[in-house]
């Protein structure tokens, strides 16, 4: 080791977080209240001459070069550091498959040679912003929406529902409402869709929506967005009703708010009561106006009827706000705890370089018990 | 301009089996083959602002968040913000009835504005400033100080488990206990240590973990107005995603929060051979420059290969292709077409592993080379179409800027050399189609070139000048057709 090098491990580089969402990536530096920067997570494919999206693959090769070109734009034009020997904050869904995630660490370790990689989840990031240690998360993403409990800071796996609520779902449904309201077959991008869903649409609180249902939505004002030509008109039917996916009951109680109610069910009762005064709803969908509100009133009423009523004994729910903004809540999580250990949890270059393996909790190598008799010694 | 606005009909497969344009490649003198973005190591040179272009030293730019603190951008239309100036008259003080009159001078204030959408710093009530660059208010994180609390109560925890860690570590010596393995590392077990974290034991004596105030939930929650709906909305005064995204920190949703954005720096980016170490590029210092102290870019050093012309391909049917060889280097340079399975390859000297090189390994001395096993790949190159390639050697000249000019077509044409100027060479090849190509499938060449060339900077004296190199080039003949 020269000795630059040893100076080098003195100075010790602050770490960077990395959120790669389905839709939006969020990368910034630990110990800082934001991101750096919340961009597409899609990059310009010279070969294929179009925008792709990282998560677009079809092989664990193609998935290897998307996920390089995703963190050369962002360390080279968004935070302007160099990757190598430096540690890396991972934010990820314990529901990430096992494919993406050991891509990800060959390209982060053995690609950008970073020194060392801290993996957290979704779930316990998001609890970390509020300094408790219990807390029921409802994190709302692009493609679905992940209920995890986590309880004296370890989620419970078994308990975790993820419905597929997220707001693609609800992007969907708002285009179909505008194409029956318009009465033409708009050819609105994602990104219009976006635009009209962000800035027009909102949920109605519980008793606004039974209104609504029974008396059509015609007292909701409709508004007119887009410029000359590619003008659509969103009516007031779209703008309350265009969430509704999330709470729709009848398809097997597959509703939000009953993904809340079945993960409680499926945690120890004493940690029941917990969870439900301590529930932090967050996530890029919950920048919705009016969501977590709905989602309230929507789990006060689901409580007292059938099958809950007699399987929770639930009283009152409680809700946290975190100090943050909603969409980039994990992300604050991991900027925390990555900053206060100092990346002392970080699992070093070398350690995986001689394995190449990556500890999951789904993988019982990891996870039998030290004196198991299953255990390899 | 071709490389620049055309699709890429002709590829050169990297060194490492990624396949790209001549322009998008480097050349190592040193190991000399060629490189691409893909296998070679990107560092970030010097920072500096793309609309001012001053150069800003990387710790300032780590302090200023990589932002400039002159110019900046619309929040509105991301254009950059322009400074305007106005002359006020000082405002009377009526208080002070009688204010002197040297006071009464017009004074210059300052406020931004965008040109092309008209958006000012006064829309948003910011006040103008008396002086033109700097002094605009900076905002803070509205929820920094909680976030400051977060990290010290973290840290303290952080503080604490690695002081437990150490007791227990120590006491439990004699016999190396389950607990510690279980508690040691990162994953879900490792969650059960932070367990504790969550829940500071009650003999923590760290006023951090002490003063600390948990988030509180309530019942309540934000509902929105009960005539939300009924509420005319007003696009204009929301923001887009891409205004709310431009600020992370403060993601305004009324256009009467947005405030001018600091203008991000860019950086320049040096580029290493990952093999030897060597620079590839090497950018002057000076923002304005586009030049470069190192550029070894295979443009420079490969023959380029362009498509003349060709004829369609169709199934088991034989046609001539056009092609361009170009010698862009200041030396002759003989080049042969040959299969592109004849290409030797090229043998890694595993050197003998004796006691002394696993001291240097465990020593950390040796170069780190686990990188070659996730970049290099074995490139697969499609074999439909056969290039009939001549039994010739070609000779072409070196670069001659001058000889531009010079109209001495040398006369050795014939059935295979089309026409033959200075550097340039254009040849007549004959492609054979397989029988069984599916009609409609895209149609690509595959040629290899065996050159020779001049290293005009050896690494040593030792070292031989000359080489045989090889290099293997697709060429995109459209789609195969009936
Ligand atoms: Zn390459
Ligand atoms: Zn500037
Ligand atoms: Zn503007
Ligand atoms: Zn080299």
């Amino acid at each position: 080791m020269t000795l630059y090098e040893g100076i080098a491990l003195i100075q010790e580089k602050q770490a960077v977080v990395l959120d790669l969402g389905a839709h939006y990536t969020k990368f910034g530096f630990t110990g800082e209240a934001a991101p750096r920067c919340i961009i597409k997570s899609e990059f310009w494919c010279p070969m294929e001459r179009r925008y792709k999206q990282v998560y677009d693959y079809n092989t664990t090769e193609e998935l290897y070069d998307n996920l390089v070109q995703m963190l050369h734009l962002l360390y080279f034009r968004h935070v302007l550091v160099n990757p190598k020997e430096r540690k890396v904050v991972v934010i990820e869904s314990l529901l990430t498959t096992t494919q993406f995630r050991e891509t990800l660490a060959k390209v982060l370790y053995m690609h950008y040679e970073v020194s060392g990689v801290t993996w957290w989840d979704t779930g316990r990031a998001c609890a970390a912003t509020l300094g408790v240690g219990t807390a029921l998360v409802v994190s709302i993403g692009a493609r679905e929406a992940e209920v995890t409990p986590v309880v004296h800071a370890a989620p419970l796996v078994h308990a975790i529902q993820v419905p597929p609520l997220g707001m693609q779902a609800v992007r969907v449904h708002l285009a179909n409402i505008l194409k029956e309201d318009n009465e033409t077959e708009l050819q609105l991008d994602d990104n219009v869709l976006e635009d009209i869903l962000v800035r027009t649409c909102f949920v109605p609180s519980r008793t606004l929506a039974i209104q609504l249902a029974s008396e059509g939505c015609n007292g909701v004002r409709s508004v007119v967005c887009g410029g000359a030509g590619t003008s659509v008109r969103v009516t007031g039917r779209a703008r309350a009703l265009a969430a509704e996916p999330l709470f729709e009951r009848d398809r097997d109680m597959a509703s939000l708010p009953d993904a809340v109610l079945q993960c409680l069910i499926q945690c120890p009762r004493d940690t029941r009561r917990v969870l439900a005064e301590n529930i932090l709803i967050t996530g890029g969908g919950a920048t919705l106006p009016g969501l977590k509100a709905r989602i309230a009133h929507e789990l006060r009423h689901l409580i007292t009827v059938e099958p809950y009523k007699d399987q929770l004994h639930i009283k009152t729910f409680k809700f946290h706000s975190s100090p943050c903004e909603d969409n980039v809540c994990a992300w604050v999580g991991g900027a925390v705890c990555g900053g206060a250990d100092g990346g002392g949890r970080a699992e070093p270059r070398d350690v995986y370089l001689r394995t190449q393996r990556l500890r999951d909790w789904a993988c019982l190598l990891h996870n039998t018990p030290p004196d198991h008799h299953h255990r390899c010694p | 301009m071709a490389y620049l606005v055309q699709p890429d009909y002709v590829k050169y497969v990297c060194s490492c089996g990624q396949m790209k344009p001549i322009t998008n490649l480097y050349f190592c003198r040193h190991c000399l083959k060629i490189r691409c973005g893909f296998c070679i190591c990107h560092e970030v040179d010097s920072h500096y602002c793309a609309n001012c272009l001053e150069n800003m030293p990387s710790s300032e730019a780590r302090l200023k968040k990589n932002r400039c603190s002159s110019c900046f951008d619309c929040p509105s239309c991301f254009h950059t913000l322009s400074t305007r100036a106005t002359m006020v008259q000082p405002r009377q003080d009526p208080a002070s009835g009688d204010a002197k009159v040297e006071n009464k001078q017009p004074k210059k204030m300052y406020y931004l504005s965008c040109f092309n959408c008209r958006w000012t710093s006064r829309d948003v009530g910011i006040p103008d400033q008396p002086v033109a660059s700097g002094g605009w208010p900076e905002r803070v994180n509205p929820f920094a100080n909680r976030f400051a609390q977060l990290m010290e109560y973290y840290k303290a925890i952080a503080q604490q488990e690695k002081q437990e860690k150490l007791d227990k570590e120590r006491k439990k010596f004699a016999i190396r206990g389950n607990y510690i393995t279980l508690t040691d590392k990162t994953g879900l077990t490792g969650a059960m240590a932070r367990n504790r974290a969550g829940m500071p034991s009650s003999e923590s004596t760290s006023s951090a973990i002490a003063n600390f105030v948990l988030s509180q939930a309530t019942e309540e929650v934000e509902e929105l107005p009960d005539d939300y709906h009924s509420r005319e909305v007003n696009l204009k005064m929301i923001t887009t995603m891409p205004q709310r995204l431009a600020s992370p920190e403060w993601q305004a949703q009324q256009v009467s929060r947005l405030q001018p954005i600091a203008r991000p720096l860019s950086v320049k980016r040096s580029q290493r051979c990952r093999q030897c170490d060597h620079n590839l590029t090497k950018p002057e210092y000076n923002p304005g420059s586009i030049k470069f102290k190192i550029e070894l870019l295979a443009f420079y050093h490969v023959p380029e290969v362009k498509i003349i012309s060709y004829e369609t391909i169709k199934p088991g049917v034989t046609s001539a292709l056009l092609l361009k060889l170009t010698n862009p280097t200041a030396h002759e340079m003989q080049i042969q077409l040959i299969q592109p399975n004849e290409v030797p390859e090229i043998e890694e000297k595993e050197e003998p592993k004796n006691i002394e090189k696993s001291l240097e390994k465990s020593l950390n001395l040796e170069k780190d080379m686990s990188w070659k096993s996730v970049v290099e790949r074995k490139p697969t190159l499609p074999s439909a179409i056969k290039v009939n390639n001549p039994e010739l050697t070609f000779t072409l000249a070196q670069r001659d800027d001058a000889a531009e000019y010079d109209d001495d077509s040398h006369h050795d044409t014939n059935d295979i050399i089309l026409w033959r100027k200075s550097n340039k060479l254009a040849l007549r090849l004959q492609l054979t189609a397989d029988e069984n190509a599916k009609v409609g499938l895209p149609a690509v060449a595959v040629v290899a070139l065996q050159y020779t060339y001049r290293n005009t900077v050896p690494p040593t004296s030792t070292q031989p000048r000359d080489h045989t190199l090889y290099t293997t080039v697709t060429i995109d003949l459209g789609i195969v057709s009936q």
